[in-house]
């Protein structure tokens, strides 16, 4: 086991190395320039100017000066400073990671609040009316865009309930009950494509552990009904749920730019689009690392946790 | 995004082709879902193969004298920003979305598949290495990558798809991965190899059949995905160009734009995207259901 | 439509009825024109006397990237700088004039100011009695003619202002409130450049002390900068020792970092956001269905500012022939009438203020500019492109109703003139990038700054050969000629006479080829007083002085 767990760490370090490079990559790739969408409409970005600020930046130097630079900002934690804002990038995360934090943790309880219940109700009544319906509004959940969802809810909250969330972020700790009401139209929407797929996976991981043997037994030996499925087959279904969950909560962390925007939360989704739409490389390379590194660990852990319930999978 | 899971997925011992026609003709019969889904599915290619017939006039021309208008006789869906027939945009957006969505999910399958192929029958360095090389890619956030493959290669409908189907990639490998390992260890794979069998035999004829499966589940449900994050990437600004009648395109700027004045510009692009990503879903669905009768995955 | 409409003397109601009238006149559409002149250009002040207190917010589009004026002309940043900071010269505020074609220079921090015989000798007699903010290290200690001295060095030392400052070939300060500039060649209007909103007066000791402004905005202005939260919002506080005694009236502004429309669009309507801007006739519509009392007012331009712009220093483009063909082939009108709701304007690219007294319409453009397709075909026949050519477009969407003019501008072009274009919608970054590298080939939906409002820098700076802000590449003997003579006139009356000349010219070779466009209008929450928008100067943009003379009725 212990040999196992080493080497699964140990793969996970190149694997960063190599996310790293691709971003990095990506990042010098694409057209268009940081500083140059910083002027502004100004007209005037004399060469000179511009080869001045380059050079301050050091982004005259050759690639892989640049990049062992970066790499070595990672490893100690000095991530260095936005191009576009010059703000240091740890006081843009800090800002940043708690937003996309409360927003991803309050999205996926109001996912999971609805998912589940509806999950276990679709699978002990498969083929029923409740059934369809279930994941027909279940599948309606994943197949509307993000950004049509959050405009329909921004629009009608103000047209019909002359309400909207108060406009202008503050931290819980700042004021809690402002802060709730900013988060939860947003955690909402995000929290309906969320128990969209949690409700479809319960569903069928529920389905499938109804047909276990044991249960069936259980069914015939006439034992009330709901306490067999409560106390047994929810409690191994709901494995794999947790597993789902945590890959959604990777899914969450990079995919809330569209509700960021929209309902004007300084998160971490819209502080990267922005900077890739921006070509604010630091900001960017940094971000996606932060993220990477994160999912990577959410991978090991599953996996290690795996390995330790199924003995098998350790022999790979 | 879609739940694609990468654990174990179960495979059947046998791979008969013709059982699992029948199975998914049964699976339709037995459940009116998968029947809908299916029949919305038909409807859809028949759209887009059939758009230029089906259309009433040229999604390209605009009027703008009549533009805004509502929905009317003439022009069952209104006319859009420029005056052109709503109707006949959506009709062929229905081929730039299965163009997006086929193109996307066919080379991040047809990739997946092969590098999972590899991956499971080799073993060794060449798994080691590719696996990293997918856990890297994967470890980038969807939204995150294929907005920087796009802005890397220049925004159009085409680049939306290599991007989509980079993010594709590695999940897709993954399964196959798995599924090649359980095949191999399969009885039938044991005695071809002790009989002698050379591998691309081995591969093609007993590990390929039972990868397919779970493949084609995963690809139809990322058909309804790769739609989805196409129409993000154009609210972004940098998906398809216009004028091309993308349904995201239609739904992202202009249904945003004049969602007021002209709410038919959303609600018709907006239902197509829907009904596509609910058949494409439910579909997959019906396809687990019929394939995999004993619904174990982990 | 209630509130100050109900306080119309008899001067506003005349120039209202004058502004319905000619913009019939622009229009010729009866009807059109109707719906469009229902909104005035002008809300005159309140009568009644102002109260003091209140917070105003706005929720906005922009953040701004850094708040070093050095660095950016961002109106991310100028939404608010031109709160915390004065220039030398400013525009009319609203209560000095009654009409938005006002292009009056008035005193800000300089009191007056003398050209010599020449022109090349500026001297600025500076106020008295104008404090820094008194937040340290200023500590609210005078501001000296010296000050602006420094400051206008540095921005001829670095940055975006660089080619504007670089005039000057030397000042001095003989007294503490005297600046004396000496420039390198005559500039008869200088003054209108240091009016610019973008060259505001910074202070020195922060610039020393952080080497850089990016840490700190600190100004002399009617508000002090309390909080910059980035991306979440920027809050000012009144200055109780600004030098205009009495005002500013609002205790405090409030800027919400709002990115998205539909937001923007709800937050006016909950009452969070007091300001709102809207593109369209039908977009005030329905924001007054839920808010029937807000007030708006309609925004009137001076210029489009933006156009196609033609790689014209290469072929095909670079043949007279070529560039009216295509201006001859693109419907305009229809533009305005359609999708400007019959609002817009048919477009140019000088102020007309400056050398007409009423705004031109599509017709006194000239022959190049009107809708003549066949002509359009003859002329390109003639220079030997009867089959047409491919090229290419590529643009940023600024406002879908561009991403409509562009389509729109492809069929004509395709239909009248066989030119296949072929569009690319580019994200900001990509576009600006490329179009002000001037390198690009084939054609932009280009554009020259939605802020200056001097002539100088409309005139000279944008169309010199020479010049480096010089974007749509043009190059023509004459027009170096007379925007430089431009320069050395100090005599209004000639200056019009020049200016028109070059105007002329301007259409006649189609230099630059102007498209239709529409500011829109403003909305106001009904307890406003003194709102104003003039052209280029959007009071919740570049004009942001304007907000300080607002108060609230509440």
């Amino acid at each position: 086991m212990h040999k196992y767990v080493l080497r699964r760490v140990l793969l996970a370090v190149p694997v960063l190395v190599l996310s790293s490079l691709i971003v990095f990559s990506l990042m010098r790739v694409m057209p268009g320039d940081a500083l140059v969408a910083l002027m502004g409409e100004s007209g005037n970005v004399g060469e000179r100017e511009l080869a001045k600020l380059r050079k301050d930046l050091g982004l005259d130097r050759p690639y892989t000066e640049q990049y062992a630079l970066w790499l070595w900002q990672m490893v100690s934690f000095n991530p260095g400073y936005s191009i576009f804002t010059n703000e240091p990038i740890a006081v843009s995360l800090r800002k940043a990671i708690p937003v996309t934090l409360e927003l991803a943790a309050l999205s996926m309880v109001i996912g999971l609040v609805v998912a589940v219940p509806i999950g276990v109700l679709s699978a002990t009544r498969q083929d029923s009316a409740s059934d369809y319906a279930g994941r027909v509004v279940a599948v309606s959940g994943l197949s509307l865009p993000d950004f049509w969802l959050g405009t329909l809810v921004i629009t009608f909250a103000a047209i019909w309930f002359h309400w909207i969330p108060p406009i202008g972020y503050v931290s819980f700790w700042e004021s809690p009950w402002r802060n709730l009401q900013q988060f939860l139209l947003p955690a909402a929407v995000l929290g309906f494509r969320l128990s969209a797929a949690t409700m479809r996976m319960t569903r069928s991981t529920v389905l499938e552990v109804l047909r276990e043997d044991y249960v069936r037994t259980a069914w015939a030996k006439g034992l009330a009904g709901r306490m067999v499925v409560y106390k047994h087959a929810l409690k191994n279904a709901l494995i794999p749920v947790v597993t789902i969950v945590g890959g959604q909560l990777g899914v969450l962390l990079a995919g809330t730019v569209v509700v960021e925007t929209i309902f004007a939360l300084p998160g971490m989704g819209r502080l990267t689009v922005e900077a890739i739409l921006y070509r604010d490389y630091p900001v960017v390379q940094t971000n996606v690392m932060l993220v990477a590194a994160t999912l990577v660990t959410l991978n090991l852990v599953v996996d290690l946790t795996y390995a330790w319930l199924d003995p098998r999978i350790r022999y790979h | 995004m879609a739940t694609v899971t990468e654990r174990v997925v179960r495979i059947e011992e046998a791979p008969v082709v013709i059982s699992r026609t029948r199975a998914l003709l049964t699976a339709l019969r037995r459940k009116p879902l998968g029947a809908a889904s299916a029949a919305l599915l038909v409807l859809i290619v028949f759209t887009a193969i059939f758009a230029e017939v089906l259309a009433p006039y040229d999604p390209l021309a605009p009027k703008p004298e009549i533009r805004l208008a509502a929905p009317s006789w003439e022009h069952p869906f209104g006319t859009d920003d420029i005056g052109r027939d709503v109707l006949s945009r959506v009709i062929h957006g229905a081929r730039i979305s299965l163009w997006v969505g086929l193109l996307a999910v066919g080379i991040g399958t047809a990739a997946g598949m092969i590098i999972g192929l590899l991956c499971g029958y080799c073993e060794g360095r060449v798994d080691l290495i590719f696996q990293r090389v997918m856990d890297a890619i994967q470890a980038i956030p969807a939204l995150v990558l294929a907005l920087a493959i796009v802005s890397v290669l220049r925004p159009n409908t085409t680049n939306a798809m290599i991007a989509i189907a980079m993010v594709i990639i590695p999940g897709n490998s993954r399964i196959v991965r798995g599924a090649v390992m359980s095949a191999k260890q399969n009885r039938y794979v044991e005695a071809a190899q002790a009989i002698g069998c050379r591998h691309p035999r081995i591969i093609l004829g007993h590990i390929l059949p039972n990868v397919t499966a779970p493949i084609l589940v995963i690809a139809s449900i990322w058909l309804g995905n790769a739609i989805l994050i196409e129409a993000t990437l154009s609210f972004l600004g940098v998906g398809t160009q216009p004028p091309t009648p993308s349904w995201g395109l239609m739904l992202s700027s202009t249904g945003r734009a004049f969602m007021e004045q002209a709410p038919w510009l959303a609600i018709f692009p907006g239902l197509a995207i829907s009904l596509a990503v609910l058949g494409f879903n439910l579909f997959g669905d019906t396809l687990r259901d019929a394939w995999d009768p004993k619904l174990r995955r982990s | 439509m209630l509130g100050p409409h109900a306080r119309l003397n008899r001067r506003d109601f005349v120039r209202l009825s004058a502004a319905g009238v000619s913009a019939t006149a622009v229009l010729g559409h009866g009807r059109r024109a109707a719906a469009a002149a229902k909104y005035p250009d002008w809300i005159p002040a309140s009568p009644k006397p102002p109260k003091r207190g209140g917070v105003l917010a706005r929720a906005s589009a922009w953040d701004p990237p850094v708040i070093d004026p050095r660095l950016t002309q961002s109106i991310g940043l100028f939404q608010f700088i031109g709160l915390t900071s004065n220039r030398l010269i400013r525009y009319s505020f609203p209560e000095e004039t009654n009409n938005t074609d006002d292009v009056t220079l008035r005193p800000d921090l300089a009191e007056s100011w003398q050209p010599s015989a020449d022109s090349r000798v500026w001297t600025f007699k500076i106020r008295q009695g104008v404090k820094w903010h008194n937040v340290p290290p200023l500590n609210g200690r005078e501001l000296t003619a010296a000050d602006v001295k420094y400051c206008y060095e540095q921005y001829a030392k670095e940055g975006v202002q660089a080619f504007t400052f670089q005039e000057i070939e030397g000042m001095e300060t003989p007294d503490k409130h005297t600046l004396r500039v000496h420039l390198k060649t005559p500039n008869t209007l200088f003054p209108q450049n240091v009016a610019e909103s973008v060259t505001v007066i910074f202070p020195r000791e922060v610039l020393e002390e952080d080497g850089d402004l990016k840490k700190r905005l600190i100004g002399t202005g009617p508000y002090i900068l309390k909080e910059h939260t980035r991306k979440v919002r920027i809050v000012l506080q009144r200055n109780p020792d600004y030098y205009d005694k009495g005002r500013p009236y609002l205790d405090e502004l409030v800027i919400l970092s709002t990115p998205d429309s539909a937001t923007r669009k709800a937050a006016f309507r909950t009452g969070q956001s007091e300001i709102l801007q809207v593109a369209s006739p039908s977009e005030v519509e329905v924001i007054l269905k839920t808010n029937p009392s807000a007030v708006v007012q309609e925004y009137k331009d001076w210029l489009s500012p933006f156009g196609l712009a033609l790689s014209q220093d290469k072929p095909p483009f670079n043949d007279l022939r070529v560039r009216r063909a295509i201006s001859m082939a693109v419907d305009r009108q229809k533009h305005v009438d359609t999708l400007y709701e019959g609002h817009g304007i048919a477009g140019w690219g000088v102020p007309y203020v400056y050398y007409l007294d009423a705004r031109p319409t599509l017709k006194d453009l000239g022959p190049w500019w009107q809708y003549r397709p066949e002509e359009a075909k003859k002329l390109m026949a003639e220079a030997g492109h009867a089959k047409g050519f491919e090229t290419t477009l590529f643009y940023y969407e600024y406002f879908p109703q561009m991403t409509s003019q562009v389509q729109l501008v492809q069929q004509d072009l395709k239909k009248n003139l066989n030119i296949d274009v072929k569009i690319s919608k580019l994200d900001y970054t990509t576009y600006y990038g490329r179009y002000v590298d001037s390198k690009w080939e084939g054609m932009c939906w280009g554009f020259q700054s939605g802020h200056a409002v001097g002539l100088d820098e409309r005139t000279y700076m944008y169309m010199h050969s020479k010049s480096t802000k010089n974007f749509f590449r043009v190059n023509d003997p004459v027009i170096d000629e007379l925007t430089t003579k431009l320069r050395r006139t100090p005599e209004r009356a000639e200056q019009r006479t020049i200016t028109k000349k070059i105007v002329d010219r301007e259409l006649d070779q189609v230099l630059r080829m102007w498209m239709p466009y529409d500011s829109g209008f403003m909305i106001y929450q009904p307890h406003l007083r003194n709102m104003a928008t003039f052209a280029l100067r959007r009071s919740d943009g570049y004009g942001s002085p304007i907000t300080a003379r607002m108060w609230m009725d509440k």
